[in-house]
């Protein structure tokens, strides 16, 4: 089945299976690894990408339900090589240790902060309950999106 | 480039041989940051080959059976399918993987797919190689394998008893035994006021399950029979040992290659046999072949941590709470294969008596085989489940004796005055200060107004507990230890390898022989190697990641066991101690002077008090490099240097079993409150505190960064990570939905603290912490203890994981717990 | 992981969408896809078709009747049922809601599916229940109505049966509701629930112990009422790794009277 989507604000066109999931998709056929994989049953969070300004986990979407759709990924959140201001707060805060799930998170994040500008550390930790890490202990992930909002 | 957020106040002028802290100690920001924070990290999956084929492992639904046929041909009748493997293959083509145990385990046969029988639910019995992932999956489905069904072993102690055995060519079930006597543990029964039993204690099995799953992309290269494995294995030296020889080729013959590594935690130390099925796929079908592991296969068929029974607990203790030793019956369940076991039979004597002053000592250790997963070794490997063991034996005879749980510790942890101190098998604790880490742990969470909080909680209808969790972190092996294994294994001391050049235009470029899974070794790395050679951590370029082909290596090199601060930066800082010197030797040539009247600062080599007579390090890297016409003849240096770090050991004495198992210990001592509801045995962690201890920390965020993640995986494992099976060898637990993970709303509130106890064994004053110790699990179920139980009365928290069905079963049923206890006064 | 092959369609109308289910014996109603995806993923069940539900605009909105009815369309999402000013005409939709697993799964996961696919953990089967809300269905013969107490059939299994689809889930109006649990986790799965709905005496729907949420009345609200009224219920509920039988029966008691104890308060 045909597929157009637009992802980070780049135009793609692809014949795709209709069981194709979306992270699937973004990593295999559009060479966009940014996003990863961590389970198979939609609770890790670490494939999350937004869609249609909407926060997805994108193994729980298949590829053929993008289309027509605005994807955003961790890709398009730097401009130019330059750190976007929550991507600084996350190096500055310590807030990756191995890095798998932080284009996930920083999804999350990025999401969060666009609903709600200035969150409390309950409503932090609510935006990124569905992002799951095992190195941080989530002790420096919010504290990084807590500078970031500010 | 990173921008570096602190520079040092005044320039750093350095001795050769002398680091003093400039960028030690800040914390600058992490060279690893700016790619992994745009996705431009490189973890194995994001690596693709043209025309490669996907691999799909078809898995035993059987825990326990014979396999009487293998038909791969439906399989291969699907289009797109470009091949398959099966045990029949893998038995003809490769040797049985090296087994480290004595006779029995010595005769297991471990190879990379299930050989003639099944073993485990997921045991890999054939591989489908195809053009998509979906095909492979699709074509794995058409294998079809008649299977005969055999009886089960999951119990430890039933398999003990060798009435279902795994291996026939082991005939039994048990990998290795053996006991450990030191002190005089009759005398100290003799002398004692009161000797409390313990039944039984049991530490679960879980894992700190990383997030990225294993895997690899294979490539071999007919002309040069040369392996390439683009893999997350994170302990490639060790993986090379067991993989060459079962293909039947030279350890060079396979090279590993991983830039980022979404975590390890000690699940990524044997891949082997997965790697080694993807090695024979590559070369049979003339393609590159890769290989995702998915999350239910993690938990069902990877590795799991050691699962320890204790029995037979016996403690003597004085009147005034002095405690003088303890026996202990440990039987440790390695599921269906060893592997990297029987290693962890005595990784545990790494920490004997735990935090305290016990002399006499006898352990009886077995470890046997069952029908569940692999073990591996998990954060805190084997160190965890016997300080779990310590501190439940701490609590618990604190709580039959109504002594004071802080009291009774302070009394016999070791004393600050008395380090380096050397524990009844012969390990010599570096350095600490544990009773002051205890004060800071309840200052923390205010454990003065504890009988105030516990008021509270009670007129809100819930039972309100304070624990303690002491546990130490060894770190940098002495791999001698295995010899007390088995004496006939050729492996004793440790080292790591790093290399240090100044190439031409002046750049410096170092090299690990370290496999780093977020630990921040580029970062610290530049921070030792910007010190010594007087210049900025920006101006120091840490190749990412690991590749065995160019990054030097020695025979331990890796990232596990808690070392890196220690092995790694000490390769590190001896590279760039040579280079210093090297440089300085180099630049007195072009001067006409001494070395000693060289001084290396601000990235300059330059004459002492005369800042004006300088060699900028581009200028050193030219000379050398390419305008060296007139140096001196006897001038032999090179700037590219190479250096081995090796910590001072001994093999051990083998029939004592005695001798220094470990050169650091770090200290983590936790605190933490929780509140139970009778009700339905629900209970919340509402207060925590983790204070460590590392010696001399060389990036302060670093090291906490590792605290908060340990204690997050403690309490997961203290809460709800438990792999439970059924009666037919099925994991219940085999993936995020059932087992529960910390998630970000399920941290309690979080307070830390530290102190610094030099190291005097180290280059750098610095201790490995990575692992922890998994005090989070101790606190909890001493928390556990002292909401549930009273003196005399009330349940014992003897198991590790205590999901909301235990604390309910240990609410309704005390007696059946308390009966697990007796005490024996005189 | 990797689904089985499947197709797929997206439909413009319900019309359209119903002729599809109706006209495929393997064909599936595709909603947030946040329980069915995996499904198909663990290939423990692989339709042969999916209907995709997403155009279709007669299925989202909430309306706010002037007698206080409210009608959730089917694919509404938890998100927009716990940003909707109508909805909030009974709060106890958007509590609900609101502790259902993550925002990602609540960004796409609808009140139609979680009703329709029936996990005997799921938190909206017995939320429909208590509550008395009625399920409206499409079919190839065209509408019904099926109160919610008769909409759960079995595991998986509803009153909208092949080649048909829950188009609109109409709620009464009411405010004195309570909902309890105990999960795995903050906003884990649930390993009891219960939603209780009190109008004169309780109606009480317990989740977890049965196929299908099991409807208890009581005509007292108290709790020495509600937990002899669970008692009476005489409850089998199944055992797994996280619950005995016996505990998962006890702890439907306490979420229960709970849950009684949070409507009773509304009153």
């Amino acid at each position: 089945m045909d597929v157009n989507v637009t992802v980070n604000g780049e135009s793609y066109e692809r014949d795709v299976e209709p069981r194709k999931l979306l992270i699937h998709f973004l990593r295999d056929d559009l060479d966009l690894t940014g996003s990863h994989i961590g389970c198979d049953t939609g609770n890790c969070g670490a494939c999350s990408v937004i869609v249609d300004g909407v926060l997805v986990k994108s193994c729980m979407m298949l590829a053929v339900q993008a289309d027509g759709s605005n994807v955003e990924t961790v890709e398009g959140l730097a401009q130019d090589g330059e750190l976007n201001g929550l991507q600084q707060a996350f190096s500055e805060h310590h807030g990756l240790q191995c890095g798998y799930c932080t284009p996930g998170m920083l999804m999350s994040a990025t999401a969060l902060l666009r609903a709600n500008p200035h969150p409390s550390e309950e409503e932090i930790r609510t935006g990124i309950q569905g992002n799951i890490c095992r190195c941080t202990g989530y002790v420096n992930i919010v504290e990084a999106i807590k500078a970031a909002a500010e | 480039m990173t921008e570096t957020t602190v520079t040092p106040e005044r320039p750093l002028v350095v001795e050769e041989g002398e680091t003093r802290p400039g960028f030690i100690g800040q914390n600058i920001r992490r060279k690893e940051d700016k790619r992994l924070v745009q996705g431009e990290g490189v973890f194995f999956d994001d690596v693709k080959r043209h025309e490669m084929g996907f691999v799909h492992f078809v898995r035993s639904p059987y825990a326990h059976a014979r396999i009487k046929a293998v038909d791969v041909s439906k399989a291969h009748e699907v289009d797109g399918v470009y091949g398959t493997l099966t045990g029949d293959e893998v038995a003809i083509l490769t040797d049985p993987f090296f087994e480290l145990s004595t006779p029995p385990g010595a005769n297991i046969k471990d190879y990379a797919l299930a050989v003639g029988r099944v073993r485990h639910v997921g045991d890999p019995v054939a591989a489908v190689v195809a053009r998509t992932r979906e095909l492979a999956r699709d074509a794995a489905e058409l294998v079809e394998v008649d299977y005969e069904p055999l009886p089960l072993v999951l119990d430890a102690e039933e398999a003990l008893k060798d009435e279902v055995v795994l291996h026939d060519d082991a005939a039994s079930n048990t990998v290795w035994s053996g006991t450990f006597d030191w002190g005089d543990f009759e005398g100290a029964l003799a002398e004692a006021d009161h000797v409390i039993k313990i039944e039984r204690l049991h530490f679960d099995r879980f894992s700190s399950t990383p997030l990225e799953c294993s895997g690899c992309l294979v490539e071999y290269n007919r002309g040069t029979g040369q392996w390439t494995i683009h893999g997350n294995h994170q302990m490639p030296g060790v993986g090379a040992i067991w993989m060459a020889p079962a293909l039947r080729v030279g350890i060079d013959k396979l090279r590993f290659v991983s830039q980022d590594i979404g975590g390890g935690f000690g699940n990524k130390i044997t891949l082997h046999p997965q790697f080694t099925a993807c090695c024979l796929l590559a070369r049979k079908l003339n393609r590159p072949v890769q290989w995702t592991e998915w999350r239910t296969d993690q938990h069902t068929a990877n590795t799991h941590g050691n699962e320890r029974t204790f029995l037979d607990i016996t403690v003597p203790v004085k009147a005034d709470g002095t405690m003088l030793g303890f026996s202990v019956r440990a039987i440790d369940d390695c599921g269906a294969f060893p592997r990297y076991e029987p290693l962890g039979c005595i990784i545990w004597a790494q920490v004997t008596p735990g935090c305290y002053r016990w002399r006499n000592v006898r352990v009886d250790f077995t470890q046997v085989c069952t029908n569940k997963s692999p073990v591996a070794p998990n954060r805190g490997y084997s160190r965890m489940q016997h300080l779990w063991l310590t501190e439940r034996i701490i609590d618990i005879v604190a709580g039959e004796l109504g002594l004071d749980p802080v009291d009774v510790r302070k009394k016999n942890y070791v004393k600050n005055e008395e380090f380096p101190y050397t524990t009844p098998n012969g390990c010599v604790y570096d350095s600490g200060d544990y009773a002051r880490c205890l004060d800071i742990a309840l200052e923390l969470i205010g454990y003065d107004k504890i009988e105030e909080k516990r008021v509270d909680a009670e007129s809100r209808g819930k039972l309100l507990g304070v624990g303690i969790g002491s546990t130490l972190d060894s770190g940098t092996n002495n791999f001698g230890q295995s010899m007390i294994l088995n004496p006939e294994l050729q492996f004793s001391g440790n080292n790591e390898v790093a290399t240090v050049k100044l190439d031409i235009f002046g750049e410096v470029v170092v090299t690990l022989g370290t496999v780093p899974q977020g630990q921040g070794h580029e970062t610290t790395t530049a921070q030792v190697v910007a010190d010594i050679l007087g210049c900025t951590p920006d101006e120091i370029n840490v190749r990412a990641g690991h590749d065995s082909y160019w990054n030097s290596h020695a025979g331990f090199s890796g990232t596990y066991a808690s070392q890196f601060a220690v092995t790694g930066l000490g390769a590190v800082k001896g590279a760039a101690d040579k280079l210093a010197g090297e440089m300085k030797q180099l630049a007195a040539a072009v001067f006409g002077c001494t070395p000693d009247d060289i001084e290396l600062a601000e990235s300059q080599a330059r004459i002492k008090g005369n800042p004006e007579a300088a060699l900028p390090f581009m200028a050193l890297g030219a000379i050398l490099n390419a305008n060296n016409a007139g140096l001196p003849e006897d001038l032999d240096i090179s700037l590219n240097v190479r250096h081995v770090y090796r910590p001072q050991f001994e093999k051990p004495d083998l029939e004592r079993k005695y001798g220094n198992l470990t050169l650091t210990y770090a200290t983590q001592i936790h605190a933490c409150v929780v509140e139970v509801d009778p009700e339905t045995g629900v209970y919340d962690i509402v207060d925590y505190a983790a204070v460590d201890d590392c010696g001399d920390r060389i990036h302060p965020q670093i090291v906490e960064g590792q605290v908060h993640g340990a204690t997050a995986q403690a309490l997961g494992a203290a809460t709800h990570e438990i792999f439970t099976y059924d009666e037919e060898g099925n994991l219940l637990t085999p993936n995020f939905y059932d087992y529960h993970v910390p998630h970000a709303l399920d941290m309690p509130p979080l307070r830390t603290g530290y102190i610094e106890s030099t190291s005097p064994f180290t280059p750098l004053g610095a201790k490995g912490m990575g692992e922890g110790g998994g005090a989070g699990i101790h606190a909890v179920c001493a928390a556990l203890q002292n909401a549930l139980g009273k003196r005399g009365e009330g349940p014992i928290v003897w198991r590790s994981c205590n999901p909301y069905h235990r604390v309910w079963e240990m609410l309704q049923n005390p007696a059946e717990t308390r009966k697990f206890v007796s005490v024996e006064s005189r | 992981m990797l689904l089985r092959e499947v197709e797929y369609a997206r439909p413009a109308s319900v019309q359209e969408a119903v002729r599809l289910l109706s006209d495929h014996d393997g064909a599936r109603a595709l909603a947030g896809g946040q329980t069915l995806i995996n499904v198909m993923k663990a290939r423990a069940a692989s339709p042969d078709a999916l209907v995709d539900l997403s155009a279709l605009a007669e299925l989202k909105g909430i309306d706010l009747a002037a007698d206080g009815t409210v009608t959730i369309g089917a694919m509404v999402t938890y998100t927009e049922l716990m940003a909707s000013a109508e909805a909030r005409a009974r709060p106890i939709l958007g509590d609900v809601c609101a502790q259902i697993a993550d925002v990602q799964v609540r960004n796409r996961g609808t009140i139609g599916g979680n009703v329709c696919s029936n996990d005997p953990t799921n938190h909206l089967p017995p939320l429909m229940v208590s509550l008395g809300a009625t399920m409206h269905i499409v079919g190839a013969n065209g509408e019904r109505s099926v109160p919610a107490e008769e909409f759960f059939l079995g595991v998986y299994m509803t009153a909208a049966g092949p080649g048909e689809l829950l188009t609109k889930i109409s709620v009464p109006p009411g405010k004195s509701d309570g909902f309890a649990s105990v999960t795995i986790g903050r906003d884990g799965t649930c390993i009891v629930n219960a939603a209780a709905s009190v109008n004169g005496g309780v109606r009480l729907a317990l989740g977890c112990v049965d196929a299908v949420p099991v409807l208890i009345k009581a005509g007292a609200t108290d709790d020495d009422a509600v937990r002899a009224a669970v008692r009476e219920a005489n409850l089998q509920p199944p055992s797994d790794v996280h619950a005995s039988a016996d505990y998962r029966r006890h702890l439907a008691e306490v979420v229960a009277v709970r849950a009684a104890g949070e409507a009773r308060g509304k009153r």
